[in-house]
């Protein structure tokens, strides 16, 4: 596959988002190696792979939180990579933490209040337009009843929710999510799969990474398998879930 | 915030406007020193207490503005006025410098880094010819306590309305952002490096102007005097007290701590810094996020707020 060129061949679109050869290493540790792919703009793409594919690290390259060793990231067709962390989120990336980062002292509204302040250009300008914003937001991910509780005052359920809104709060093209159904039960599992389909239908392109393969599979136009921080497979899901490569790197190569 | 609170704020204000005319001289000079306190707590307050960066570092704007103040009057002759904007400039200008590198540090390691700059600052001016080195300088007697008071007062009404402002702004909602969650901050498009110098910059010009004022009153600087990280530790307690990333705690915490010290200072003068102290950690630990959130805990759940508190922090 030619990473390079603007539109990629299966929509015939420029895609949103290019990463070419993008390698981490933390001293002798590959975490992420060489690794390329297309995210096309309208698409859910889901990132899987086994604990310490080097999923996370992927996520913290994208979003700026790490910079990488190797590679190159293209959004929108401009360079990234050597961008800080705030001047993506301007252009349009926002992501939620698997180690969930709420504003513990503020309450959800508020914390949802800033994410619409900043977050990608031309947003909410007055503190009172963003936290009609926020109210917004935490109806949609189903949070609107504790808007005016402190966030230290969540549980684990209701903490994902506010990543989601904080990250949704942004406006982003480009959203982020890193295990937002983590320690949800089935339940709510199905409520954020509906609420990511919705957000999918307003027009916002999203990267999962996700272990519920439940939700990978009723969500994901494509999928992309890491394993050692290598790309092993790519394309629908039901494809990958059966390529060998992806069952051994799950469940161990099969001695006979 | 409610009309009455404002007219209520407005009038005590007026009220403390009128010490020099109706009170005594002793009262005055009380007043100066404990506006300036209140001015630094609330400086200290934009980078400690709304971004979360514990600053040792304040004592060294005051510093610099006690030195800029002083340097321009003693050496030069110029105007006090003009002294105040050498010192603030030259406060701003060392926050600037040295915000680029420490504040890529974080919590004690910010601390330890800032507390090491104002032992070296104090080293680096007893040093200078031209600051007087470790003899000090002499400032041109001015017998104008009224001044003083009514110049400290508004110095303190703009520092309050600065960080009104900042607290309803978008700039404040970015400071205590990076307060909470810096990468978090970060990743929703704050830009992390520029706030956090931007609100040490500000911190540094109130200080600075503090510094200068009293360096004109007092009409003595020398390098240990000027470069009290003592001082700094006031002002962090004072904040800490009355409540950090308030808009009015650190005001509170100022005033009543100086109270509380000059009445214990005058009843028992011994053992003032004993008492003082023992009044410190029952405030820690009875209101450990300062007097502004005692006040909202108070109303909402009464007495048992206080030993709410202890079972909150596992004290």
């Amino acid at each position: 596959m030619n990473a390079s060129s603007i539109t990629s061949p299966a929509t015939g679109m420029a895609p949103l988002l290019q990463t070419q050869d993008i390698t981490k290493r933390f001293q002798g540790l590959v975490s992420v190696n060489h690794v390329s792919f297309d995210l096309n703009d309208g698409e859910i793409l889901a990132l899987i792979g086994p604990n310490g594919a080097g999923k996370t690290t992927l996520v913290n390259l994208i979003s700026g939180t790490l910079p990488p060793s190797e590679g190159e990231l293209r959004f929108q067709g401009t360079r990234i990579d050597t961008l800080p962390t705030y001047r993506r989120a301007r252009l349009g990336i926002a992501r939620t933490f698997q180690v969930m980062k709420p504003f513990r002292d503020l309450t959800a509204l508020d914390n949802v209040a800033t994410a619409a302040l900043f977050g990608q250009r031309g947003g909410a300008t007055t503190r009172q337009a963003a936290r009609e914003d926020a109210r917004k937001w935490l109806d949609f991910t189903g949070l609107g009843h504790r808007a005016d509780q402190r966030a230290d005052a969540l549980g684990g359920p209701d903490l994902k929710r506010l990543e989601l809104a904080k990250a949704l709060a942004q406006r982003p093209k480009l959203l982020l999510l890193d295990e937002v159904m983590a320690g949800l039960n089935a339940v709510e599992i199905d409520e954020v799969v509906e609420v990511i389909k919705q957000i999918r239908d307003s027009g916002v392109t999203i990267l999962i990474v996700e272990h519920v393969m439940k939700a990978v599979r009723s969500l994901a136009d494509r999928v992309v398998v890491l394993h050692h921080g290598e790309l092993i497979a790519q394309g629908n899901a039901e494809t990958v879930f059966q390529d060998p490569r992806v069952v051994e790197a799950y469940l161990g190569k099969r001695r006979a | 915030m409610r009309p009455r609170f404002v007219i209520l704020l407005v009038a005590v204000t007026a009220l403390l406007a009128i010490v020099p005319i109706v009170g005594s001289p002793v009262m005055v000079q009380f007043g100066i020193s404990t506006l300036l306190f209140a001015v630094l707590a609330q400086s200290w307050n934009i980078i400690g207490g709304f971004t979360g960066y514990p600053s040792f570092g304040n004592s060294v704007f005051y510093g610099l503005g006690v030195y800029g103040t002083a340097i321009a009057m003693a050496k030069f002759s110029l105007p006090f006025g003009v002294g105040l904007v050498c010192g603030a400039i030259l406060a701003m200008l060392c926050a600037l410098l040295i915000g680029l590198p420490v504040l890529r540090l974080r919590g004690q390691y910010f601390a330890i880094a800032t507390l090491g700059l104002s032992v070296a600052m104090a080293a680096v001016f007893s040093n200078i010819e031209i600051a007087g080195a470790n003899i000090g300088l002499i400032l041109p007697l001015t017998r104008a306590d009224g001044m003083f008071y009514e110049l400290s007062l508004g110095l303190l009404v703009a520092c309050v309305l600065c960080v009104f402002w900042i607290s309803r702004s978008r700039f404040g909602m970015g400071l205590i952002a990076i307060r909470e969650d810096e990468h978090a901050a970060a990743s929703m498009g704050v830009n992390t490096t520029l706030y956090k110098t931007m609100a040490l910059v500000l911190s540094a010009l109130f200080t600075s102007i503090a510094g200068g004022i009293h360096a004109y009153f007092i009409t003595f600087v020398d390098p240990a005097s000027a470069f009290d990280s003592t001082l700094n530790v006031r002002m962090v307690i004072m904040t800490v007290f009355g409540g950090p990333g308030t808009v009015l705690g650190p005001v509170v915490g100022a005033f009543v701590l100086s109270a509380v010290y000059e009445l214990l200072a005058n009843w028992i003068s011994t053992a003032a810094a004993l008492l003082f102290g023992v009044v410190i950690v029952v405030a820690v630990i009875f209101m450990p996020r300062g007097i502004a959130d005692l006040a909202a805990g108070i109303r909402r759940q009464g007495i048992s707020y206080l030993l709410q508190n202890i079972r909150r922090y596992r004290l």
